[in-house]
């Protein structure tokens, strides 16, 4: 009986992680062909010729290698400003006692529920007043304050990391700030891992804010370039899947390499 | 503690040192935040949900007019909500079950199950515009889409998914669909939450005689409700402020070519409606009300939520039992 539920067991996920890898697979032979061979039927698996021109195509012809650039630094300034931001703020909710904390911690994680449209619209005509559509600054400049889920990340993490350390770094002489920066930082890495890597990804993914406050091609993002993609030669949708192959490789890469800490940070996220 | 003798007053150095204005001090950037990026925009979206422009930009009070338009004389936004209504029942119902049949098929340790989990956890941190339009290409109609592909194995003639004006639900159903790719992230917390429950319940039940259905309902499930409500919680405030995929699959190349609301509003949603009112017709006082509306709806499915759960939990039960 035991030995049936195995074998029932790995025949569903088989079958499933199939289904969930098929399109996958289908994307990366779509993004290889030339739109002859895209729209043959019956599907051909194999691209012939293959077509390694789509990438240099979409990356050079059609400015993909700025959009690409404008998405990584902008993640890469997410993650930097993120991890000291947000850990500075969950180091005061889980060291220090003052009136309101609980309050304020419950705040933290109620403006995960509202909802970002409603502050993007007053917050787009505050800076179409100030002269800041078409910059990057609406998309860097809020990321200096924390954000709520890496907050409560953070602060589950130092909940669990032992005060004695602090206790005797005190002792010592060490200052507040000097304790978060020599010593409870280096104890974190798991969860300086797992916020990189979130943050990294929200950024990387994010479209409502660009979109509506990048207006120029100049500026544009990877995922406004796809949603900007048109071809002078009409429809051309194997050039647009290989852009598509490129944005996910990024994620992929970071999730192979934060694998081991990630599936930790799902704990470290479990409500208590 | 810091131990002060009860006489002796503190001096300005101390109370500089004390708890409470370091712990403002370190939470001092996000209360800063919140309230430059949180409290203060929020207010003036509920003043601006007030108000009406006209195309001068004179900006006019009227009251509750916009919200009374939304509800009441807006044939739009009254499919938008059937709509969402059908997305978010049917995303909800795969992102939970889904995730939660997975989670369960990874219970246990065997060989393989590592591997098996990455492979369905992956797909899930790719969501976005990319995703969105590889299953455009997925769905499109014709024999070319991988979906008509399958289908056409099984004989079924190949579907028109995102177009079909007789049967516009077909969209939605594809848009629905597409979650199944999404459920890794629901199944990886599902297994935070198994991993939880500790072994001896299950063994208990076993001794008792309990079948695997019984095992399931009687001990995995009520011992799983607060992961599975908070699960649920987040499930549904993302599927309500769904918007890459509805506008990939709308659009046709190129945001300001075609409707960012699909074939006869069949891909519209609260979001994508909120972006082509506020920013396509510039009406702001509109779409904040329209934003506030889809809060007010996600406050009330959240309590829903955890009314269903307080009612139906097993918690009670168990101790009773």
């Amino acid at each position: 009986m035991h030995t049936k539920g195995l074998v029932l067991r790995y025949t569903l996920l088989t079958l499933f992680s199939l289904l969930l890898l098929f399109p996958f697979a289908w994307l990366v032979s779509q993004s290889l062909k030339d739109t002859n061979q895209y729209f043959a039927v019956p599907f051909q698996w194999l691209p012939q010729p293959v077509m390694w021109s789509n990438f240099a195509d979409v990356v050079f012809r059609y400015n993909f290698l700025h959009y690409i650039w404008n998405s990584l630094w902008l993640a890469g300034y997410a993650v930097f400003v993120n991890i000291f931001s947000s850990s500075f703020v969950a180091y005061g909710f889980s060291r220090f006692r003052f009136r309101g904390r609980n309050v304020l911690f419950l705040i933290v994680l109620a403006t995960m529920m509202l909802p970002g449209q409603i502050m993007m619209i007053s917050l787009y005509r505050f800076y179409r007043e100030i002269g800041w559509i078409d910059t990057f600054y609406p998309l860097l400049i809020p990321k200096l304050f924390g954000s709520a889920f890496e907050i409560f990340l953070f602060r589950q993490f130092f909940l669990n990391l032992p005060r004695e350390i602090d206790e005797a770094a005190r002792l010592d002489g060490c200052g507040s700030l000097r304790t978060w920066w020599h010593i409870i930082l280096p104890q974190s890495k798991p969860v300086i891992i797992v916020v990189a890597v979130f943050t990294f990804l929200g950024s990387w993914r994010e479209l409502f804010g660009p979109l509506i406050y990048l207006t120029g091609d100049e500026n544009r993002t990877l995922p406004l370039g796809m949603l900007y993609f048109t071809s002078p030669f009409g429809s051309s949708p194997a050039l647009l899947m290989a852009a598509v192959v490129i944005s996910l490789v990024p994620p992929v890469v970071l999730y192979v390499l934060g694998q081991r800490y990630i599936d930790k940070g799902v704990a470290i996220a479990e409500i208590k | 503690m810091s131990t002060i003798p009860a006489a002796a007053k503190r001096t300005w150095r101390q109370r500089l040192h004390s708890d409470g204005v370091r712990g403002y001090f370190y939470i001092s950037p996000w209360l800063l935040g919140f309230l430059t990026f949180g409290v203060a925009p929020l207010i003036a979206a509920f003043l601006t949900s007030l108000t009406k422009a006209n195309v001068f930009r004179t900006i006019r009070f009227v009251g509750v007019d916009n919200y009374e338009k939304i509800l009441t004389d807006d044939p739009v936004f009254a499919t938008i909500a059937k709509n969402m209504l059908i997305y978010v029942v049917g995303s909800t119902a795969v992102s939970i079950g889904l995730g939660l049949g997975l989670a369960l098929l990874l219970q246990k340790d065997f060989r393989g199950n590592h591997v098996f989990r990455t492979v369905l956890y992956v797909p899930s941190l790719l969501v976005g515009i990319a995703t969105a339009y590889l299953f455009k290409q997925v769905f499109r109609g014709g024999e070319v889409g991988l979906a008509n592909m399958f289908l056409g194995l099984a004989g079924v003639g190949p579907v028109n998914w995102l177009g079909d004006s007789d049967r516009p639900w077909l969209a939605l159903v594809a848009l629905i669909l597409v979650n199944v790719w999404f459920a890794g992230g629901t199944m990886l917390i599902f297994l935070a939450g198994l991993k939880g429950i500790p072994a001896t319940y299950f063994e208990a039940a076993r001794i008792d005689g309990a079948g695997p259905w019984q095992m399931f309902r009687k001990v995995t499930l009520p011992l799983l409700s607060p992961v599975l409500v908070f699960n649920t919680i987040m499930v549904l405030i993302g599927h309500i402020q769904v918007f890459e995929t509805p506008l990939a699959f709308a659009n046709n190349g190129g945001v300001a070519t075609g409707n960012p609301l699909g074939y006869e509003n069949s891909l519209g949603t609260f979001v994508t409606y909120l972006y082509v009112k506020g920013f396509i017709y510039q009406d702001m006082g509109y779409a904040s009300a329209l934003a506030f509306i889809m809060f007010a709806l996600t406050l009330v499915l959240t309590v829903i939520v955890l009314w269903l759960a307080r009612r139906f939990t097993a918690y009670g039960d168990a101790e009773r039992n």
